[in-house]
């Protein structure tokens, strides 16, 4: 992999350039859209439809679970098409294929951290005090990148064999969207129904974070685990897959 | 089959699924009107040859005789159906260059993206870099996105960058039609370059005098099937014959 890195490196380059180099405001969009989406969401719970005490201002609640949330659901789009898009590459010359993946999903990391610097702000303007926990945020977003990288090799493989995977995932994020903690809290949720987030790694990274960046205290470690546990298998099960897939590649692409 | 040979076939045969329908929608609509849902096709049957070190050999053939399913196997992108692919050393392709430009990047940024694809390193090109614009001759426009430039310019520059990788085998489709006959000239020479420097060269072209000129072996492919292995000469007679 290390013999890679120059080239993943310029191919995630290619990527952040590529997308910004044509339009006026750049970069900025990347801050911009994560944050009007969530001025209309707070808008719209807290004046349309109230959620009792949440402990923090809405706002910050939201965005917490928004921008974790907006990352997976972008960068595994991304991934998605990424074979696809590179098939002339894929075509032509060899290198490991998961270099596409890899690349396409640090570009929407670049994204995510850049965006981030509007949730600090956010931090500072509600005066949420700052602790020592939030630096575990940093453990908790790479298990959610194992578990997307899991993901993105998964339906890059197989959306380059069927086109379907990727109507079939939008419908599934969809769904999958609901029944993760972004919009309110665990505790909205019907008791019977919470098991859900149990094995819904997605709602166990949204909860951590939120426990570290404002709750001020360590995540559920049990939970967490479990959400690692689960990134980890779906992880190394996709890249088997992927790299059994990957001889074929060339001839449907 | 001896070590000595950069790449060897034995017996190759490479199967394609045509009528792959890519929806579900398309597969149930195949599946109602009767259609066939796989088609099996044979790219390539039972073709065995082996090429030794500094070899340079054309690849001939109609359209759809196989030549690029045989490059795409030396390239090491697709695996044969059954029988055995052996290749040795670095394979460099200078198949439809520029697969890896993207247009609303600079010349500069491509020379960097195009040659870490070919598998150089950052630190090589940088070093290298001069030489590079040097020889595409478009210094003035290198930091001008690369859709701004003309298909001749974009072929120099991926050219340029593809004849600084070094190569031990170095594979060539059809590239030599664009660019004037100048930039032609001189990648001719540089292929010489290469010739001389041992490096072993696998040329495919419709173009038969640039086989003839270039060549000292022909491989003729008619249906997938190896028809003529042997002195360039008689190789291309044979294949202007069946035209």
């Amino acid at each position: 992999m290390f013999k890679y890195w120059d080239l993943v490196k310029h191919l995630t380059l290619r990527e952040i350039k590529a997308r910004y180099k044509q339009s006026f405001l750049g970069l900025f969009w990347v801050i911009l859209n994560p944050f009007f989406q969530m001025l209309i969401l707070s808008f719209v719970f807290s004046n349309i439809m109230r959620f009792p005490d949440l402990g923090v201002p809405y706002p910050v609640f939201l965005y917490a679970g928004l921008l974790p949330w907006i990352y997976f659901n972008t960068a595994l789009g991304a991934s998605t098409d990424v074979l696809i898009n590179n098939s002339p590459l894929i075509k032509k010359i060899y290198f490991p294929r998961e270099i596409l993946v890899l690349s396409s999903l640090l570009a929407k990391t670049f994204d995510f951290f850049l965006s981030s610097i509007l949730f600090i702000a956010l931090l500072l303007f509600f005066k949420i005090t700052f602790t020592w926990y939030m630096l575990m945020f940093i453990p908790i977003f790479m298990i959610q990148f194992i578990f997307t990288y899991g993901l993105g090799l998964l339906l890059s493989s197989l959306n380059l064999f069927y086109r379907d995977v990727q109507f079939l995932f939008n419908l599934i994020l969809t769904m999958w969207f609901y029944l993760t903690p972004v919009l309110y809290a665990t505790e909205f949720f019907p008791q019977e129904y919470r098991w859900i987030f149990k094995i819904n790694p997605m709602s166990v990274f949204i909860n951590a974070y939120r426990q570290v960046l404002l709750g001020g205290s360590m995540p559920n470690w049990g939970s967490l685990f479990i959400g690692a546990a689960i990134s980890v298998f779906l992880f190394t099960a996709s890249y088997m897959l992927f790299k059994r897939l990957e001889g074929a590649f060339a001839d449907v692409a | 089959m001896t070590s000595s040979n950069v790449i060897s076939f034995k017996s190759v045969d490479k199967f394609f699924y045509l009528h792959h329908q890519k929806t579900l929608k398309e597969f149930v609509q195949a599946m109602f009107m009767r259609q066939k849902t796989l088609e099996h096709v044979k790219a390539l049957e039972d073709v065995s040859f082996s090429i030794a070190p500094g070899e340079s050999v054309g690849i001939i053939g109609r359209n759809g005789a196989g030549k690029s399913t045989l490059l795409k196997l030396i390239a090491g992108v697709s695996q044969p159906s059954k029988g055995q692919v052996v290749v040795e050393g670095r394979v460099s392709p200078l198949i439809e260059l520029g697969a890896g430009f993207h247009p609303e990047l600079t010349g500069r940024e491509n020379v960097f993206l195009n040659g870490v694809i070919m598998g150089l390193s950052e630190e090589y090109i940088k070093e290298k870099f001069d030489e590079i614009v040097g020889f595409s001759e478009i210094h003035d426009y290198i930091d001008t996105p690369v859709k701004y430039y003309s298909s001749g310019m974009y072929m120099r520059l991926a050219f340029s960058v593809a004849v600084y990788v070094d190569p031990q085998v170095l594979l060539i489709d059809e590239i030599f039609s664009v660019g004037d006959a100048g930039f032609q000239s001189k990648c001719m020479k540089k292929m010489n370059d290469f010739k001389k420097k041992g490096v072993t060269i696998i040329f495919i072209s419709h173009s038969t005098p640039q086989v003839q000129a270039f060549c000292d072996r022909v491989l003729y492919l008619e249906g997938g099937k190896l028809a003529f292995d042997g002195p360039t000469e008689e190789g291309i007679a044979l294949y202007l014959k069946q035209l």
